[in-house]
């Protein structure tokens, strides 16, 4: 369903030099399947995401959706398409109602089939309560849920979803995750980036770590392990990449780090 | 086909919606205008009008040095008010109509100074009148010499009144300009006494006496008034309008974070860009309606217009009644004007007064089409300023020197009346718009002119909403993290690209279009030489033409062979553009003289266009041919058949291109009755091109246009091959003529029906950099 393949963004930098944010990345998602892309902060997480879903063009390599590559038929990868993001903004004046109407208009829907899937998402969402408020004065959760709403209302195959958990209260996390797991139940290719490696070990059935721009480990969970002699996710973040040494020296106490296989 | 663009009404609804909920634009676009003009309005006139209740209510002191200057003073003061009394009689008797309410306000607005209000006092033996005004102890002394006599006449004496006042204290100032005016009415008063007392006859005041009529109706000189103001009025009021929609819908959205959300859609940029630009054009004319009908609204109700213009003339006419009658009254010579006459011209001048606010109502729809290009350049200015900015705050930075850059000409060109609708002017954004009104108002806009203007200033906005699509998702606006707007400009981060996008070549040509047109227009003066014409001419071409989509394809890592379709054509092509070449000239002559009987409005008569015309075939053959044939040809073909084209080409299907390329081609050459046969010419070009692939085809028939067209002129040999005709008639449709008109529809044909030269796929050196195209 995604097929990535020797994906590289190479970005200026203010001293005139070239910065390589993400280094020749492959990987494949298959339908039913959540794909958790994980790395520390700067790692090209975010440009591996946007250059997947169309928003940043690639230096070199290319990214299928649905067979469709993203650089050379942007609009029709893009009606395979939901993404969400912790940053993504809502229209401040108009209500989740109105929002949803919008963005189902605008990828092509007909009006009766609009409205149909409008109370679908709303009902599913629980989002009744506030449907009709205007989105400015909803909760950080309301905001979060009527986004999920918005990047399904085409009910796109691919589900692509950076931080999507981020800054939300154990409630709303719930409902996400929940809607994540659902939604790959449904056979969407969902890709996930998280910091939070608990939620991804709970949710995805394959990984890929991402370091410095390139992906240093691909695989499940018991691939990744047995690859890298670890058990969890963080150690074996650390292990792949080479920084677990590194860490230690630094003297951080990394008991948390440390499970059963250290 | 409206299904395809259906998605820009989604936008355009989803956007008017929110733009209407939104406080500031409100404010900017209702409240401004509404509530603002009118309650500033009335702070103005209330506040002149307690201004001068004030006045009229206060106590001034005077001071004089003995009593015989008290008295002096005092006969002058009782006189003048007789005459004010005398007047204001002739006025409670005759003001019965609705047509003084103006001059009642404008007299209302204007303070007067009555001999009750005075306080005159005498300085002791002694004093010092200069001490005493500078201590602030009198508002103004008076010392009159030689000194008054109470037993003289003083009819029969000149005298000399000094002043002593403090013009920092607007009371005294104000005590001093009315005592002024008193004294120029004794004046007056004592001049025709005396000539009454000489000769018996006041009439021999006036040995001439002029009286002015101006042919202006009163629509006209309320127009005059109102073409003054009202431009940049709406202008300025125009930006405000549009200028929060505009940062909203393109700032605003990326600070809130949705317009990522928008860019993931499967929408294509240039439908949300043309959805949004749709709101901001919508939200600016409302603006400019909404002001315009305020200005109206509050002119009628505040009589600001009669008090402008009525009330001034009626003043003056006012006077000279009253002062007739009052001479008449008094037995003085030379009443002839009684007071009926007095009443019949007052009611005639509510007449005209009624006439002038009819003529706003009038002229209100006409001013609001015309306004329709400006806002739609703004809008495109602003939308395509604001995609740069990632906040609200950076759009209003930007802003500020787009708001100046439209209210400054607009200022200037609103202060001198003598600018017309001509010249460079006709393609000056803003101020050719702001000439526009101020015609339409005086009544003296021409179609040709109008039509340039309107064109050349949609052609700016479609070029500003080409540049708005292009960066409105490029990712380098998007996400600031990725990258600067280096990444845009800089040689070296930009990657080779096979063929310009259609932002660049329409912002290139809509700069081009100015800059050539003023070259054209100025700096081509035939009246220096023919030599010094042929340099600069071709300077032009070189500079203007070739060299800036020649760099800008080098600077830009364009394609070269692909930009300028440098290819060579196929030996078909080759034939059809020779038997093009070689009939071109009678073809395009029958043509030209076919569309001037169309429109007979645009046939050639100006000077400079004759002169320029004769310019062009002085000189060798050598140099008549390199100037004037082989430089523009080539010039020409670089930027209409290579640069732009390719640019187009992307985006517009290939009948749209030989259609706007065409088009554009025509305009490029300044003189509006050549427009048409020059578009068809270009049209043909840019056909020949797009099918050949080659631009050789097309330099070719260019070339040979030109060049066979002047030779026609100097040889009667080649004139009477071609079957031209000198004069106006057209030509005729001899079997002669149906022959170049078959060779040239053949060669046509060729190029048209034989495919293009068969060619690897174009060098694409990677996929599209941007995100948009």
């Amino acid at each position: 369903m995604v097929e990535v393949h020797e994906l590289t963004k190479l970005f200026p930098t203010t001293e005139g030099g070239e910065k390589r944010a993400v280094d020749g990345i492959t990987f494949q998602i298959a339908a039913g399947e959540i794909y958790g892309l994980l790395g520390p902060n700067g790692a090209g997480k975010t440009t591996t995401l946007r250059m997947i879903s169309g928003l940043v063009s690639p230096t070199s390599g290319y990214a299928r959706l649905a067979g469709v590559d993203v650089t050379a038929d942007r609009e029709s990868a893009k009606r395979n398409l939901g993404y969400l993001t912790a940053s993504t903004g809502l229209y401040q004046r108009l209500s989740p109602r109105e929002l949803l109407r919008y963005f189902g208009e605008l990828i092509g829907m007909e009006d009766e089939a609009v409205e149909k899937r409008m109370e679908e998402l709303i009902r599913w969402l629980d989002m009744s309560e506030f449907a009709n408020l205007r989105c400015g004065g909803l909760s950080t959760g309301q905001k979060q849920r009527t986004n999920i709403a918005r990047a399904l209302m085409g009910d796109p195959p691919i589900l692509i979803m950076d931080e999507p958990t981020l800054g939300l209260d154990v409630l709303t996390n719930r409902v996400v995750l929940d809607f994540i797991r659902a939604e790959g139940a449904r056979g969407k290719a969902i890709i996930m980036s998280t910091h939070y490696l608990d939620e991804a070990e709970l949710l995805c059935s394959r990984f890929g770590l991402i370091h410095e721009g390139r992906l240093v480990g691909e695989g499940t969970l018991s691939e990744l392990q047995s690859r890298a002699g670890r058990t969890r996710l963080s150690e074996i973040f650390l292990s792949l990449c080479g920084k677990e040494e590194h860490v230690l020296d630094l003297g951080v106490g990394l008991s948390h780090l440390k499970g059963k296989g250290s | 086909m409206f299904r395809r663009y259906r998605r820009v009404w989604v936008v355009y609804k989803k956007e008017l919606l929110e733009t209407l909920r939104d406080r500031r634009t409100l404010m900017a676009m209702v409240v401004v205008p509404i509530i603002l003009y009118p309650a500033l309005m009335l702070i103005l006139v209330e506040a002149l009008r307690k201004e001068t209740g004030r006045r009229q209510a206060e106590r001034y002191q005077i001071v004089v040095p003995d009593e015989a200057h008290k008295q002096w003073l005092t006969g002058v003061l009782t006189r003048d008010e007789h005459e004010r009394k005398a007047i204001e009689t002739v006025r409670s008797t005759t003001s019965t109509t609705a047509a003084d309410a103006g001059m009642d306000m404008a007299g209302g607005l204007r303070a007067t100074l009555r001999a009750e209000q005075l306080d005159i006092a005498v300085a002791k033996k002694g004093e010092s009148l200069w001490r005493l005004i500078q201590d602030q102890s009198y508002h103004v002394g008076l010392l009159i010499a030689p000194p008054p006599d109470a037993k003289r006449t003083d009819d029969d004496v000149n005298h000399v009144v000094q002043f002593i006042y403090r013009d920092t204290d607007p009371r005294s100032e104000f005590v001093h300009d009315r005592l002024n005016r008193i004294f120029g009415g004794e004046s007056e008063r004592i001049i025709r006494a005396r000539v009454t007392k000489a000769t018996g006859n006041a009439a021999s005041l006036e040995p001439i006496l002029a009286n002015s009529l101006s042919t202006a109706s009163p629509s006209q000189q309320y127009a005059k008034i109102l073409a003054m103001l009202v431009p940049f009025l709406l202008v300025t009021m125009t930006i405000t309008g549009a200028m929060y929609p505009a940062i909203d819908l393109t700032a605003g959205e990326r600070e809130r974070g949705t317009l990522e959300t928008l860019a993931v859609s499967p929408v294509p940029v240039g439908q949300i860009v043309a959805g949004k630009f749709s709101v901001i054009v919508t939200i600016a004319m409302l603006s400019t309606a909404l002001n315009l009908g305020s200005m109206s609204a509050m002119v009628y109700f505040s009589k600001l217009d009669r008090i402008v213009s009525s009330a001034n003339m009626a003043r003056q006419q006012e006077s000279v009644a009253v002062e007739h009658w009052i001479e008449k009254g008094a037995g003085g010579q030379g009443g002839t004007f009684s007071q009926k006459d007095y009443l019949d011209r007052r009611r005639a001048l509510e007449v005209e007064a009624k006439e002038k606010v009819g003529f706003l109502t009038k002229a209100a729809p006409i001013v609001l089409l015309a306004m329709v290009p400006f806002a739609v350049l703004a809008g495109a200015v602003m939308l395509a300023v604001c995609s740069f900015a990632r906040t609200f705050k950076e759009a209003q930075n930007y802003m500020m020197p787009v708001m100046m850059g439209a209210i400054i000409p607009a200022l200037v060109v609103s202060y001198m009346p003598t600018i017309r609708l001509e010249g460079l002017i006709l393609v000056m954004p803003v101020a050719n718009i702001v000439v526009l009104i101020r015609e339409l108002f005086l009544g003296n806009a021409n179609g040709s002119a109008m039509g340039i203007c309107l064109l050349s200033t949609c052609f700016y906005a479609i070029a500003a909403v080409v540049v708005a699509a292009k960066l409105y998702g490029h990712e380098a606006v998007l996400f600031s993290d990725v990258g600067s707007y280096k990444s845009l400009l800089l040689r070296r981060f930009i990657r080779p690209q096979p063929r310009p996008w259609p932002a660049l070549v329409l912002l290139t040509v809509a700069i081009l279009f100015p800059a050539y047109f003023y070259w054209q227009s100025f700096l081509v003066d035939p009246s220096e030489g023919a030599s010094r014409f042929r340099v600069v001419l071709g300077l032009s071409q070189v500079l203007l033409l070739a060299a800036p989509p020649l760099i800008l394809s080098w600077y830009l890592k364009l394609d070269l062979r692909e930009t300028f379709s440098l290819r060579a054509p196929r030996f078909v092509h080759l034939m059809g553009a020779l038997l093009m070449a070689v009939s071109i000239v009678p073809v395009a002559s029958m043509a030209g003289q076919w569309i001037a009987g169309l429109t007979p409005a645009l046939r050639p008569s100006d000077e400079l266009f004759e002169k320029q015309a004769s310019l062009l075939t002085s000189g060798s053959l050598w140099t008549m041919l390199t100037a004037f044939a082989l430089v523009p040809a080539v010039c020409e073909e670089l930027l209409f058949r290579g640069f732009l084209m390719a640019g187009l080409r992307g985006r517009l299907s290939n009948r749209w291109v030989v259609v706007v390329v065409g088009l554009l081609f025509g305009v490029f050459h300044i003189y509006i009755e050549k427009i048409p046969i020059v578009s068809l010419l270009g049209m043909v070009l840019t056909l020949a091109c797009l099918n050949s692939g080659s631009i050789f085809v097309s330099m070719i028939v260019h070339v040979a246009n030109n060049g066979l067209g002047l030779m026609a002129t100097k040889s009667v040999a080649l004139q009477q091959f071609f079957g031209l005709s000198d004069s106006a008639e057209a030509m005729a449709l001899d079997s002669r003529t149906l022959v170049f008109v078959g060779v040239f529809v053949v060669g046509l044909l060729l190029i048209a029906l034989t495919p293009r030269t068969k060619e690897a796929a174009p060098p694409i050196l990677a996929g599209p950099h941007h995100v948009s195209a």
